[in-house]
């Protein structure tokens, strides 16, 4: 938690300053803007490692059929920078998390925000101003 | 290689080298000798905020200038596969991208070399200062160049050759050949600030030189680690990709 409260802190002046989280591939050329989506569910792994971190997220559709998805954020570097941890995200944790979907398809999204249960923004990214 | 070919390239490139020594900059006649007491660089630096260079040209147009294109140059730049971008497949930014791009670097100054080290890809540049670049530097061009340094008062001046053509200049697709050559001036301008101006000469892309200049910010930090291939997984996942206006 102590963790999560100084993310918290550094975040909440994030929003206002927008720091660049370093990608090293092209946003544009993985991702879609025009296909923003919302997921609900519960953290199974987080990867902190380069380029970037990736972290994955069960979710459960309206047929009751559970799709793994994998969400890529910033580079450890630029991340650690903006105050984020590798315990920020747990394995179990409930998240709500947006994000735009890979142009190759299947459950793959850049990551914008993830909101813990308790309504708390863990993490605000700048998907716009990723690219290296 | 042919021993004439070898000749010819051997001369050129001496006869480049010449040049650049030799070339003054715009409003002086005569480069100033080295200050008495020479600034030190040495620590971590990254870009200032808000000093965008990741678009050079939405960059330079921000500063009310256009990069001169040729017409090679503009069909290049208009047909770019953002896809492509060197980056994404690990490989070495070459020497001004690592500079202005968003990542730190630590400059490390010594009378005979300055080393920047960079965040990014965890490469390296060596100035050698009052050095000559190789005879053959054209022959085996690299991604990072081959740098050689002089200081004019109190302004380190940097000259690169020896670029091969498989990097970026920014991160939006902007292209250059192995003709590409690098001047850069590094003055510190205050006590956690260097004014870093960059000139751009590639007869191949650009019609005339062209110039950015950007600050760099000492940083109260560390260097951290950066190896590409140790989780990449996005490579397989990129599709052709037209750069957006």
């Amino acid at each position: 938690m102590k963790n999560i409260s100084t993310v918290l802190a550094v975040c909440g002046s994030m929003l206002l300053t927008a720091i660049p989280i370093a990608a090293h591939h092209s946003f544009e050329a993985e991702y879609d803007r025009t296909q923003k989506v919302t997921l609900k569910g519960t953290v199974t792994r987080v990867e902190w490692q380069n380029p970037h971190v990736y972290y994955y997220v069960d979710v459960t559709d309206p047929n009751g059929t559970v799709v793994n998805w994998a969400i890529e954020v910033g580079a450890p570097n630029g991340l650690y920078r903006a105050g984020w941890r590798k315990d920020s995200l747990k394995i179990g944790d409930q998240v709500t998390v947006e994000g735009f979907r890979a142009k190759a398809g299947g459950p793959h999204i850049n990551g914008n925000s993830v909101v813990l249960a308790n309504g708390k923004k863990v993490f605000n990214g700048t998907a716009d101003q990723t690219a290296n | 290689m042919s021993t004439r070919r070898f000749v010819l390239a051997s001369a050129c490139a001496v006869a480049l080298a010449s040049a650049i020594g030799a070339t003054p900059v715009a409003g002086q006649s005569k480069p100033a000798a080295p200050a008495a007491t020479l600034p030190d660089l040495t620590g971590l630096w990254d870009g200032a905020p808000g000093g965008n260079t990741r678009d050079l040209a939405k960059y330079m147009k921000s500063q009310g200038q256009t990069i001169p294109f040729t017409a090679l140059g503009a069909e290049r730049y208009k047909k770019v596969d953002m896809a492509k971008n060197p980056n994404a497949y690990c490989l070495a930014p070459g020497p001004s991208r690592a500079l202005t791009g968003p990542s730190p670097f630590f400059i490390v100054q010594h009378k005979d070399v300055v080393s920047f080290n960079f965040e990014n890809h965890g490469v390296y540049r060596v100035v050698y200062i009052n050095g000559k670049h190789p005879d053959d530097i054209a022959d085996y061009p690299q991604f990072m160049g081959h740098s050689t340094g002089k200081w004019e008062g109190d302004t380190l001046v940097v000259d690169t050759v020896g670029i091969n053509d498989r990097t970026w200049l920014d991160s939006y697709g902007l292209e250059h050949s192995d003709k590409l050559h690098l001047t850069e001036r590094f003055q510190k301008i205050g006590p956690d600030t260097i004014k870093y101006t960059v000139t751009y000469e590639d007869p191949v892309f650009f019609t005339k030189p062209w110039t950015a200049t950007l600050n760099f910010v000492h940083q109260k930090d560390r260097l951290m680690e950066y190896v590409c291939n140790d989780n990449e997984k996005d490579r397989v996942n990129l599709v052709p990709t037209p750069r957006e206006p």
